[in-house]
């Protein structure tokens, strides 16, 4: 057989994760002794992660209000959709039978938001990884509050002026830890519900409104209840669940 | 995921900002792009009995959203003399404290990639952004697995290239300095 050459496409396959086992064993090998080749093959490792570091930020923008009204008052109109709301507030809060837990989500009544939202996508991101609002500083503070605090409690956050109060615990339809929060920094208060996902604090939405306590609107209320339901959220963890769950993560 | 029980317009909400993303990644201009995004909400809603259940919801919107676009770009094109957009340049460039800025040289990533031809653009994005699959990605934009790839290869040598990514070069200028 003639020399295993690689062309550029296989070079980038391998840096897509997308070769075939084999090419892989073989491409492998001669990039231990081929400078050459791993220069090459760096062209593609960096371009992906450049562009991805550039764009992949982008969902963390808020989407303009008059979209998001725009899309959800189409969403309504196609009929289904209220049905299916009330059809997975239902399913949500059937969850919440045991007779101790409210029936109500309490731990919404405290979020202060409006209609701009941030919803993280399925993807979400990661704290600390990527570029956050508030800088990678922060976010490790902020990972590392979500490890540690019960849920009720103000705490500023290390390195920061921000306020943070965990609202809530829960599980999602995988079992994964999540929490819901608020973060409170120059007057504008960020509701957000992150998950535990392969040792990561994991950000699944987020919304930011102008600092007010006490209420939040119908809107944002939607797009939360909306959000929980879509991943099955089971009822908050009682102080001594969050405590256990907690414990488990150190 | 496990959001095949809820339908087509309830996963549409919960997706605008990845729909959001991928339309300012194609055109640039937020206002377009909200313009995109809206439009392809109401295909989406209105075809909604042609999404398939259990594929891919992000292909399909992508697919509606990109195909948009192109359109939106013929028409742009036919609808008077207008900028070759492969060879588009400096359209939405703010330049000023740009070219001020250390990394005269070297051309912001967002710059690059809108200097790159939108066949080229858009596989970079639905694979190295969105993290489509090669397959994924050649079913949103019907064309075969292996123009993917060639394009994908091609559209990442020109964006090396124009940003002026050295291997070495890039670790080190990735690093900022001191903290104010």
């Amino acid at each position: 057989m003639k020399q295993p050459e690689f062309d550029d496409e296989t070079l980038m396959a391998y840096a897509d994760g997308e070769l075939g086992d084999e090419t892989t064993a073989r491409l492998e090998a001669a990039l231990e002794t081929d400078e050459a080749l791993a220069a090459r093959l760096a062209v593609f490792l960096d371009s992906r992660a450049t562009v991805a570091s550039a764009l992949k930020p982008l969902i963390h923008e808020p989407v303009p209000e008059a979209l998001l009204t725009s899309v959800r008052r189409m969403a309504e109109k196609a009929g289904p959709v209220e049905d299916g709301l009330e059809r997975k507030v239902i399913a949500f809060r059937q969850k919440q039978t045991a007779p101790s837990r409210p029936i109500h989500r309490p731990w919404l009544i405290p979020i202060a938001a409006s209609l701009v939202a941030v919803i993280a996508g399925f993807g979400g991101f990661m704290l600390g990884r990527e570029i956050g609002v508030t800088g990678a500083g922060t976010d490790a503070a902020l990972a590392a509050a979500l490890d540690r605090e019960t849920s009720g409690n103000d705490v500023t956050l290390s390195g920061s002026n921000e306020t943070l109060r965990v609202v809530a615990s829960f599980r999602d339809e995988h079992g994964d830890l999540c929490r819901e929060y608020e973060r409170v920094r120059h007057g504008v208060s960020t509701v957000s519900i992150a998950c535990r996902e392969a040792g990561t604090w994991v950000t699944r939405l987020a919304l930011s409104a102008p600092h007010a306590e006490g209420y939040t609107t119908a809107s944002a209320q939607e797009t939360i209840d909306a959000y929980l339901s879509s991943i099955h959220a089971g009822a908050p963890l009682t102080p001594e669940e969050e405590r256990a769950a907690l414990a488990a993560l150190r | 995921m496990t959001n095949d029980m809820l339908t087509v317009p309830e996963r549409l909400v919960a997706f605008l900002p990845n729909l959001r993303r991928f339309a300012i990644s194609l055109c640039h201009s937020r206002e377009l792009a909200d313009d995109l995004v809206q439009s392809t909400c109401e295909r989406a809603i209105a075809a909604a009995d042609t999404f398939v259940a259990g594929t891919r919801f992000d292909a399909w919107l992508f697919r509606i959203l990109r195909n948009l676009w192109i359109d939106h770009l013929r028409r742009a094109k036919t609808a008077g003399p207008q900028e070759d957009l492969d060879q588009a340049s400096e359209v939405s460039t703010p330049s000023g404290e740009a070219a001020s800025d250390a990394r005269m040289a070297l051309l912001e990533v967002t710059e690059a990639l809108q200097k790159l031809p939108e066949e080229q653009r858009e596989v970079l994005v639905l694979v190295c952004v969105e993290e489509l699959s090669y397959r994924d990605t050649a079913e949103v934009l019907s064309i075969p697995i292996g123009t993917v790839m060639s394009r994908l290869a091609r559209a990442r040598k020109n964006l090396a290239d124009l940003m002026g990514i050295s291997i070495e070069g890039k670790r080190s200028s990735g690093m900022k300095g001191g903290v104010a």
